[in-house]
């Protein structure tokens, strides 16, 4: 081994284990949640008392907890789908545009992520109650689809900025496109994997949402986050546990179909 | 199949951006078949007439006529132009079946007679092999036939060109400049070409526009604009040139007389088009480095040899004359014959050579 090897090597170890407890840090929260759904006892604790499914059991079984796993995937979905449309559209509006107050067009659509989430909430509730629309799904959604448009609108910017020729764009429109087919030709493609990034990562943000969701609950749409908080402050059950580690479960999913498809778009 | 060009007729198109007028009036008539080119430096309005031709861009003013038929107003996918740009710009995700066959897809013909009819254009440019792959596993000469055959397949009324061959090394820029040429001649289309390389447009135009500032200064064919340019500009974009100042002195057998610094006197060209210039007004003359002659007593200016050097096809001196360095490249050379520098020597031109500048606008 030359000394420039040895070098790297030393480098590697340093970097290890300057990085290990940060890693640590950052994961120990999450993965001491596992452990604690398996547990024997009734109480939310840690130590655990080793082992049993019955947190998971009983999870599965209680169907308030249910109701409120089907309406945060609901909420989730229908959230997603208005962030995937409405960030869709505004990053292929504005692109290669170039007009008066651009900028405070692109800070808008950016805002629900720089304003603070409880004044958003606040306002939310204020427009909601007015439109008799409080305590529904479709309120938490529609609010929640505000939310995540950001997230989209970023993601497809970035992919027209990187995956799309503006000449492209001409060469359509000059062989006899109209503005479907440019759409469906040219844009398309483009964004096509701006658009699933953006979109897996509008539905993590809105089915882990708890603000808003508080917000804007009812006796009726108590999304899963809210349920989990409300059950920490009154009953402590592991049901928690066993909930939150269906959120780790889908996390690990969601980065693994992400890993896969950029492997997949990599291959020629 | 054998696409027939149409005429296309652009007549005082005018486009300003903001306060800077970038295309003043250009008029020109593209005939059918014919290979038109705007030639001129970045910021000469040439991308921009030809984005309004293609219909990207608005005009201010002026018309588009194809056939007769004015497609000003109309947009891109409804006129009928086929646009290669400069890098392409085929469709990545498409192969090169698929982008041929694209214009015939948006145009509604069934699935069959598509792939017949674009396989039929991928055979004419040599790529029926490559048929089914994508355009980021062909070089750029292949790209760039691609492009051709996707922008001839749906039979164009003309080919707009910008630039294309911008993106290619030297080499292969002669070889599809030949291909290019070639291409038109067999399915006769008119061809409006944009570049900023002279020689580009030298050797593939019927006619040639040159632009400055947004207006056409000359428009003929290359010769006539390589051996009569119309004013300065013109005589420095196109090739080398020596500019020699003087004094109009009136005409003689349809030439122009000039007196120049040293008192003596030569004949030159009249410009081209209008002249107004009055006799004793100043003027310039445009000479040619390989159009000029060294001589004996009969030559036209005295000068005084100051360098030569030796290039293979030709050999260059320079010559001092009226205080300024004249180059004057010949083919008659060799290793014993050569003028040291000092000698004296005269300069020689016959008047049809001598191209006498109108104004700059």
């Amino acid at each position: 081994m030359g000394a420039p090897e040895r070098r790297a090597a030393r480098g590697r170890l340093v970097l290890l284990i300057a990085s290990a407890p940060v890693l640590l840090f950052l994961l120990l929260p999450s993965l001491i949640i596992v452990p604690m759904a398996l547990t024997r006892g009734q109480l939310l604790q840690f130590p655990p008392e080793w082992i049993s499914i019955k947190p998971f059991r009983d999870y599965l079984q209680d169907p308030n907890w249910m109701a409120s796993t089907l309406l945060s995937a609901q909420v989730a979905l229908l959230a997603t789908a208005i962030a995937a449309v409405c960030g869709t559209a505004a990053a292929i509006g504005l692109h290669g545009r170039h007009f008066r107050g651009r900028g405070l067009v692109t800070g808008l659509i950016m805002s629900p992520i720089v304003v603070p989430v409880v004044v958003l909430a606040l306002g939310h509730y204020l427009v909601f109650a007015r439109l008799h629309l409080l305590g529904s799904a479709l309120a938490i959604a529609l609010a929640h689809g505000l939310l995540t448009t950001p997230y989209v609108f970023i993601s497809v910017q970035t992919s027209l900025a990187t995956q799309l020729d503006p000449a492209l764009v001409r060469s359509a429109r000059s062989l006899g496109a109209r503005f479907g087919s440019v759409l469906r030709h040219v844009y398309w493609p483009a964004v096509r994997p701006g658009v699933a990034a953006g979109s897996l990562l509008a539905f993590a943000v809105s089915f882990d949402e708890v603000v808003l969701a508080l917000f804007l609950q009812g006796p009726q749409t108590v999304t899963l986050p809210v349920r989990m908080f409300t059950a920490i402050q009154f009953e402590l059950t592991p049901k928690i546990a066993a909930a939150a580690s269906v959120f780790i479960a889908l996390a690990v999913l969601g980065l693994l179909a992400q890993a896969l498809g950029r492997r997949r778009e990599a291959r020629p | 199949m054998t696409v027939s060009g149409r005429s296309v007729e652009v007549v005082d198109l005018r486009k300003s951006y903001g306060s800077h007028l970038a295309v003043r009036d250009v008029t020109f008539h593209l005939q059918p078949g014919e290979f038109l080119t705007l030639l001129g430096p970045s910021g000469s309005g040439k991308t921009s007439t030809l984005m309004m031709v293609a219909g990207f861009e608005a005009p201010d003013a002026g018309q588009i006529r194809v056939g007769g038929q004015d497609v000003a107003a109309l947009p891109p996918e409804r006129r009928n132009f086929g646009v290669v740009f400069q890098g392409y710009a085929l469709f990545p995700h498409m192969t090169v079946l698929e982008n041929v066959a694209f214009p015939l897809r948006m145009r509604g013909l069934p699935g069959r007679e598509r792939r017949r009819r674009a396989g039929d254009m991928i055979e004419k440019v040599g790529l029926s092999a490559f048929a089914d792959r994508l355009p980021r596993q062909l070089s750029g000469g292949q790209q760039q036939r691609v492009a051709l055959a996707r922008a001839l397949v749906f039979e164009p009324d003309a080919l707009l060109l910008d630039e294309p061959l911008g993106a290619l090394d030297r080499k292969l820029r002669e070889d599809m400049q030949a291909e290019i040429k070639a291409i038109q001649r067999r399915v006769g289309i008119s061809i409006l070409f944009v570049t900023h390389d002279q020689d580009e447009a030298m050797s593939m135009s019927d006619r040639i526009a040159v632009m400055a500032d947004g207006a056409i200064i000359q428009l003929a064919s290359p010769a006539e604009v390589y051996l009569h340019p119309r004013t300065r500009f013109v005589a420095g974009f196109l090739g080398e040139t020596n500019l020699l100042p003087g004094t109009f002195c009136g005409t003689e057998g349809g030439h122009a007389v000039v007196r120049f610094a040293d008192g003596s006197t030569g004949k030159a060209r009249l410009p081209v088009g209008v002249f107004s210039s009055a006799q004793g007004s100043a003027a310039v003359v445009s000479l040619r480095p390989e159009r000029l002659r060294l001589c004996g007593a009969e030559g036209i200016l005295e000068g005084r040899v100051e360098s030569c050097t030796f290039l293979g096809r030709h050999a260059r001196y320079v010559v001092q004359a009226l205080g300024q360095s004249v180059a004057v490249s010949t083919t008659e050379w060799s290793p014993g014959s050569a003028l040291p520098p000092g000698t004296p020597v005269r300069l020689a031109w016959t008047a049809e050579d001598a191209q006498l500048l109108g104004e700059d606008p």
